[in-house]
């Protein structure tokens, strides 16, 4: 049965999207996907359109540390641990994102790296200062912009975060089409994919498409194993070992 | 040939790995050591994270000891009861030090200790080898005697209580030291995934005494012991085992490690030595490198319990 979805006035502009591949199982010989994204744009009166394509994927807090020189040593500063920022994070769109809306809009949305919502609460605590009730201070004081900076920039590095300020292309008038590389690295889980239309720098409509990447097969059984029964997993591994080795003594001896 | 590794959660080539198992499986053989220390840094080379390398190579390690020590039970060459009160230590360790890093990690201050261990172990042990071996080298080549061992045992291993008959080792002496030899080679096994051939041997043949011949033997059966313990507790504790890697590992390094046990016996003890001594202290020196090269970015992601 074919849902019925009230579909917006003909004359107001909406934009539609589908994921060429809704699922990415992973398999021993996986290396990372490329996931099209196909879309439309409706507006009977043509007016100037931008597409922003997000898609974030699930959100584990990170630790990190910071290296200081110590008698000539590197040393860990104690690790800071960071909530809110997504396994994987991706910004694709027709113009770079600072052209298409201004900084406020960005910022509620959450569209574009820094707009993302990292924060340190475990360093964060609440003062009275200058007679101002409950500020909040970061124990990370002015560095704080520093750590901050650091996640994204390493999450870049490893591939997880990505802004394309072009990734998004109009291949025919009102149909865009954009890309959706995973790295090896791509954490596994329930990613949100929003594909938004912005036009005269105002968003005019949202849609959100679900992408999931999940282990199969002999990865999957593995890994649960690993984590549901890991005592059991050890004792396995340990069993493997012990009989491979033996097993090997034994040819050679007659070999 | 890539194959995804479902724990690291990377993917690394196949072929390589199983070579590299090979290689270190050799030299294991080859020198009567479980070859921990090896694999661990080309692992980490290789975009293996830390925790899963040191935890998966544990239990290559035990692989490639087991097929060494049934060859040297065949010739008697095992002494059970003094690896059995090693291994009580061992155990011991091993506990100590899983929670030891767990709680490094959650520090962030497990990648400091682990090179600081390798560049102290590795760099004390090389170094005393390298010193000994090139000596014996210098006065063969020069035709001089070997020198005479002191064979005096420590008067202290008489002293303390609880004294014990070893027969094979031909020892009469407490199961204090020995236990407690067993309890740091546990701490080493659990921190830098290595079995801790290299601190034991010498351990057993310098300070406890032990008859020559039985020493390899003994210290393989502890650290399979001890490895195996390291493999069930960082996988209970930690979940960083991961077994396609693992078994990639050890399928390489259980046949490299029965060929090097027969090339063995055609090079000289002193040189094997000398050489041995030469690739722990690189290996040494390269890991505590790293602490004093300035870091490409000053922050960094701090592994640990998510």
């Amino acid at each position: 049965m074919i849902p019925v979805v009230p579909l917006p006035p003909a004359e107001e502009p909406h934009i539609s999207a589908a994921l060429t591949a809704g699922d990415v199982k992973v398999t021993s010989s996986f290396r990372g996907a490329a996931i099209v994204l196909y879309g439309g744009v409706f507006d009977p009166q043509r007016r100037p359109s931008d597409v922003v394509v997000v898609v974030r994927g699930p959100e584990r807090p990170v630790r990190l540390v910071r290296k200081t020189r110590v008698a000539g040593v590197w040393l860990n500063s104690r690790p800071v641990v960071f909530e809110g920022a997504p396994g994987f994070y991706m910004a694709a769109s027709t113009r770079p994102l600072s052209d298409i809306a201004d900084f406020g809009t960005l910022r509620r949305l959450g569209l574009g790296v820094d707009h993302l919502k990292i924060e340190a609460p475990e360093e964060a605590r609440v003062e009275t200062r200058f007679g101002v009730k409950d500020v909040v201070v970061s124990r990370l004081g002015g560095d704080y912009l520093d750590w901050r900076r650091a996640v994204i920039r390493l999450k870049e590095r490893a591939r997880l975060y990505d802004t394309d300020p072009h990734g998004v292309r109009f291949v025919d008038p009102g149909l865009f089409r954009a890309e959706v590389r995973l790295p090896t690295e791509a954490p596994i889980g329930r990613y949100e994919t929003e594909v938004w239309l912005f036009q005269d720098g105002e968003p005019v409509s949202m849609r959100t498409r679900t992408l999931t990447v999940e282990k199969v097969g002999i990865e999957r059984w593995i890994f649960n194993f690993a984590h549901r029964a890991g005592w059991l997993y050890g004792f396995a591994a340990v069993a493997i070992a012990l009989a491979t080795g033996w097993v090997a003594s034994s040819l050679f001896r007659r070999g | 040939m890539d194959i995804y590794l479902p724990i690291a959660e990377v993917s690394v080539n196949a072929p390589l790995l199983v070579a590299l198992g090979a290689v270190v499986g050799f030299i294991s053989g080859l020198f009567g050591i479980g070859g921990g220390f090896l694999m661990g840094p080309v692992l980490v080379f290789m975009g293996v994270p830390p925790a899963v390398a040191v935890a998966s190579q544990a239990n290559h390690v035990v692989a490639s000891s087991a097929s060494s020590v049934v060859s040297y039970s065949r010739q008697k060459a095992v002494d059970y009861r003094m690896g059995a009160v090693m291994a009580a230590g061992g155990a011991l360790g091993a506990y100590v030090g899983v929670e030891l890093f767990r709680w490094l990690r959650l520090m962030g201050q497990a990648d400091l200790v682990v090179a600081l261990s390798y560049l102290i172990f590795l760099g004390v042990v090389g170094g005393l080898m390298l010193t000994e071996s090139l000596g014996t080298i210098i006065r063969r080549r020069r035709g001089e005697p070997p020198k005479r061992q002191a064979n005096r045992r420590p008067m202290w291993l008489y002293a303390l209580p609880w004294r014990m008959r070893f027969p094979r080792s031909r020892l009469y002496v407490s199961v204090i030291p020995p236990a407690l030899l067993g309890v740091g080679v546990g701490v080493l096994s659990a921190i830098m995934g290595v079995g801790g051939g290299f601190v034991l041997v010498p351990a057993m043949v310098y300070l406890l005494r032990m008859r020559a011949r039985v020493v390899v033997g003994t210290s393989l059966l502890q650290i399979i012991i001890t490895t195996a313990i390291t493999t069930v507790l960082q996988a209970g504790r930690n979940q960083t085992v991961d077994i396609v890697l693992s078994g990639l590992l050890l399928f390489g390094g259980v046949v490299g490690a029965q060929l090097g046990a027969r090339v063995s016996g055609k090079f000289r003890a002193d040189e094997l030595r000398a050489v041995l001594a030469l690739i722990v202290l690189l290996v040494g020196v390269q890991m505590g490198l790293t602490l004093f090269v300035p870091p490409a970015d000053p922050f960094a992601f701090a592994p640990g319990p998510k």
